[in-house]
């Protein structure tokens, strides 16, 4: 008698396209899956508790460490919990140097997607060529705050220092040349039968289970749901630019594809506005030398990161250091839309679906 | 609400069959990597490290260090440990000794573990010494070194930094 | 004269030399694809070991031969062992009837004349293709040798693939045989010399044979077997040192295989390129081909124009590599049963038709 049997196997904590140390438990019909399980924690360094034990300005470089493919947005969530928490007002000037760092890393973070996705479906070159635009945000990054990937770029009540001589046209000349980039990816892409063959159709969810799940971003606009923390919760002056949310119709890998590489496009067009109507004055508020929150004083603030929404959440014991720091990290929520995506499809679809939902591991683990 | 508008995103077309038959998108694509490589051939985007480096910007925050007064040539340090506490990864210790002119403090000893320091340049900002700060970001960044202990920079270290790298001959892309 | 020399020793010889040629184009044609895949991706690819990394293919030889070579425990190690040398023999093998120069070429050592192929064989094109595809076993009994998932999974997929696109693989060529009436890959070429590249007549063919080839290969974008983001490194994941090596050989040895053979089936193998000037210029052909020096001339010719032409057909290889994503499993065997075959069979009726009409108007 012969008779088949289901085949478990592990994927990770080491495997190339884990995009990190997740580890995924497949069981798997021949190719096809029946279940996928996500174990995590591979990288955690209790980030949460640690802020627990340092003053309000010194969590900022710790929370570089949790998205290090967009530490900036990390920062500017932490940072504008800490504002909330304090009621500080950041001076418009601030503001706007925010949302251009805020798309530039956007920006950044999803050529960075857009080269693991990429490569985890086989097409190499096209790695190299976001690395390469990638590099240059970077470079843009190191002449304004002095690291590349974790920039800490950022202080409670502003932004540390003005863009040096010379970088806003550097930043042009970059927002310059990016359409033409991103129209090479597209041909190399968008339209190739293979790419779409591999995506079309591969992860289908639809808005309700979307939403039931937590998941945040272009993971959740690819399914048609507008949610947006920049149009919904603007923070920062983003109210005063005009761009484009793009949602998807169908809410398949194709759709989170299409709508990363609009939003590249978008953030382009809102740095360009911002610099536009970059107003002067001030570009940090006055804070106090030692921070220290009223007692029992809680705020939650929600950033759109490129991958959803982060959020943080502070409470505040009266001391300097915060009683509770909690990241509402979208890498989390969308890791577990993982297993609903995945559910019936092959081995080769679960590489394109830890892509298409774009995690970064340093997030989920925190 | 913002000015920001939800747009469904078209998706292109299926491809019409003669397209599909004559491999157009397909030969597409390869002319972009052809492009490429004809290009790539004589401009590469890579550095090749060690022989050629990419300047540092002005900014660029390496390994932090100690400087002295730029006029009097003496310890700018002064002991008020404000570098101490905001640093994060508490990688900084100082031992004091009162300055031999009787007035102020000065470090006896300045301790930095470069293997915990995450370089995020709090330090050199919170640093209230006059009239520039004491500890600064210097451009180091190449450490490698046998054995850890080399690692815990005392003011030796700090003060002269480590063998400078031969100057970088690369031209930065995208600059 | 001497009748075990002449049989048995001096193609003894010539095989060994032939391997030993195939084995350095391997080396280079690694370092081929690591440069031309670099320049496509703006980098610059190894340039580390002798003078531009010429000498990188001769580190990576050996670093392979002195590493240390594992077996896991619960592999069946005799299986194991041979796995790797099947997937090398076989396609080595292959090479034996690919001719690099005309019969015209054949030079004479000590007495001894020289072919310019190690075999005629009447049934050319058929002994390529049973012995190509023995090398689906080594493949197969690597991954499952391993006792390990990844590879017994990558060895799966490649039994499926390597024996679905063996029919187009060789529906491809039928159209060949039917126009030029022969399966001998010599006869096949000097039936282009007397009229023209096959490509002009089975421009179709060409293409699917070329694809077919590809798929066969484990190339990307057919990569499946050892898909890197998938199954770590597929079939091979459980090998190192010189049995990984062997692995490698197969691959890049069939890669050079199926180019010659496109090669000698539609680009006239060894004959020149003239840009269709022969008829212009009629002693061009002769001049490009050597004609004018004797056999060790020609022979020299041939193979400088079998090289050209396959460097031509690798490049492409690796220009498809660093352009195209990755297919899926069950996307693979689409094509390969639901285009791919009925295509070629399609193919076959044209040129069948084509024939017909030519011999109807010929008469
Ligand atoms: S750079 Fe940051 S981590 Fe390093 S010593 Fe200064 S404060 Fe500490
Ligand atoms: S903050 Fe500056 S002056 Fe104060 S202890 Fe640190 S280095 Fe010395």
């Amino acid at each position: 008698m012969y008779q088949t049997s289901e085949l478990e196997i592990n994927m990770g904590p080491q495997h190339p396209a884990t995009h990190g140390v997740l580890r995924l438990v497949l069981r798997l019909d021949g190719e096809t899956i029946v279940e996928v399980k996500p174990v995590i924690g591979y990288l955690h360094r209790g980030v949460e508790k640690l802020s627990e034990n340092r003053g309000y300005r010194s969590v900022t470089p710790l929370t570089d460490r949790l998205d290090y493919c967009a530490a900036f947005a990390e920062n500017h969530s932490y940072v504008g919990a800490v504002e909330k928490l304090l009621g500080v007002e950041v001076p418009p000037r601030a503001q706007a140097m925010r949302v251009v760092l805020a798309e530039l890393q956007r920006i950044a973070s999803h050529l960075i997607w857009l080269a693991t996705h990429g490569l985890d479906i086989g097409a190499m070159t096209i790695f190299l060529y976001a690395f390469r635009e990638r590099e240059k945000c970077l470079d843009l990054f190191e002449g304004y705050c002095g690291a590349r990937l974790t920039y800490n770029a950022l202080r409670i009540g502003g932004v540390p220092q003005e863009f040096p001589d010379g970088w806003t046209e550097a930043l042009r000349r970059f927002l310059d040349e990016l359409p033409t980039r991103i129209a090479q990816y597209e041909t190399l892409l968008t339209g190739n039968r293979i790419w779409r063959l591999r995506t079309e159709g591969v992860g289908v969810i639809d808005a309700r289970t979307a939403l039931g799940l937590g998941l945040t971003g272009p993971t959740l606009r690819g399914s048609g749901v507008d949610y947006d923390v920049r149009k919904y919760a603007p923070y920062e002056n983003y109210r005063d630019y005009a761009f484009d949310i793009p949602v998807g119709s169908k809410g398949d890998t194709y759709d989170r594809y299409l709508i990363r590489m609009e939003e590249m496009r978008q953030s382009r067009r809102i740095i360009l506005q911002a610099l536009e109507a970059l107003p002067d004055g001030p570009i940090l508020a006055k804070v106090a030398g030692r921070i220290r929150p009223p007692k029992g004083a809680e705020a939650y603030f929600m950033t759109e990161s490129p991958r959803g929404e982060m959020s943080v959440y502070l409470v505040s014991d009266g001391t300097d250091k915060p009683y509770r720091v909690r990241f509402r990290s979208p890498c989390f929520n969308n890791l577990q839309g993982l297993p609903t995506l995945s559910k019936g499809h092959m081995v080769a679809d679960v590489v394109a679906l830890i892509g298409s939902i774009d995690i970064v591991l340093g997030c989920v683990d925190r | 609400m913002s000015e920001a508008r939800a747009v469904v995103i078209p998706r292109p077309a299926p491809l019409p069959w003669w397209k599909r038959f004559f491999l157009v998108e397909m030969l597409q694509g390869m002319s972009v990597t052809m492009k490429h490589y004809l290009r790539g051939w004589r401009e590469p985007f890579t550095v090749q490290y060690p022989e050629e480096r990419l300047p540092l910007d002005p900014r660029f925050r390496g390994y932090p260090r100690l400087r002295m007064h730029p006029e009097t040539g003496d310890e700018l340090c002064n002991v008020c440990r404000q570098c101490e506490k905001i640093c994060p990864t508490l990688c900084i210790a100082i031992e004091e000794e009162p300055h031999p002119s009787g007035k102020g403090r000065r470090p006896r000893q300045f301790t930095v573990d470069y293997e915990r320091c995450c370089q995020c340049g709090l330090c050199a900002e919170a640093c209230g010494s006059d009239p520039i700060s004491a500890i600064y970001m210097s451009h180091d960044y190449e450490l490698a070194d046998y054995g850890r202990d080399r690692f815990r920079a005392q003011k030796d270290r700090l003060y002269l930094g480590f063998p400078a790298p031969p100057a970088g001959k690369g031209k930065a892309p995208g600059k | 004269m001497y009748p075990v020399l002449q049989y048995f020793v001096v193609p003894f010889i010539h095989g060994v030399v032939l391997t030993l040629v195939l084995l350095l184009c391997v080396a280079y044609l690694t370092f081929m694809e690591r440069k031309v895949i670099a320049f496509m991706q703006v980098r610059i690819g190894p340039n580390r070991v002798g003078p531009r990394g010429l000498l990188q293919p001769i580190a990576d030889v050996v670093k392979l031969l002195i590493k240390e070579d594992l077996t896991p425990d619960a592999a069946n190690r005799v299986i194991f062992y041979i796995a790797p040398v099947i997937a090398t023999l076989s396609t080595i093998a292959a090479f034996a009837v690919i001719p690099y120069g005309g019969p015209e070429a054949t030079v004479s050592i000590f007495g001894f004349p020289i072919r310019p192929y190690l075999a005629d064989v009447n049934v050319g094109i058929l002994y390529v293709i049973s012995i190509s595809s023995i090398g689906v076993f080594g493949i197969v009994l690597g991954g499952w040798a391993s006792n390990s998932k990844y590879p017994l999974l990558g060895g799966l997929r490649s039994a499926a693939q390597m024996i679905s696109y063996e029919v187009p693989f060789g529906l491809a060529i039928i159209g060949v045989l039917m126009v030029t009436g022969t399966a001998s890959l010599v006869e096949i070429v000097q039936w282009q010399q007397q009229h023209t590249w096959l490509f002009w007549l089975q421009p179709f063919a060409v293409v699917l044979f070329f694809i077919a080839g590809v798929a066969e290969n484990n190339r990307a974008p057919f990569d499946l077997p050892e898909a890197e983001s998938e199954l770590v490194a597929g079939f091979h994941t459980e090998y190192s040192g010189f049995k990984f090596a062997f692995f490698f050989l197969a691959e890049y040895i069939a890669m050079i295989v199926v180019s010659a053979l496109v090669v000698t089936l539609f680009f006239g193998g060894w004959l020149p390129v003239t840009f269709g000037l022969g008829h212009l210029f009629p002693k061009l052909p002769a001049l490009l081909s050597g004609a004018w020096g004797g056999p060790w001339v020609m022979l020299l010719f041939g193979m400088g124009w079998v090289f050209i032409k396959v460097f031509f057909m690798l490049y492409l290889y690796l220009w498809i590599r660093a352009t195209f994503p990755r297919y899926r499993y069950d996307q693979l065997m689409n094509i390969g049963w639901k285009f791919m075959i009925p295509a070629s069979l399609a193919w076959i009726v044209l040129t069948g038709a084509g024939i017909l009409a030519v011999q109807a108007i010929r008469s």
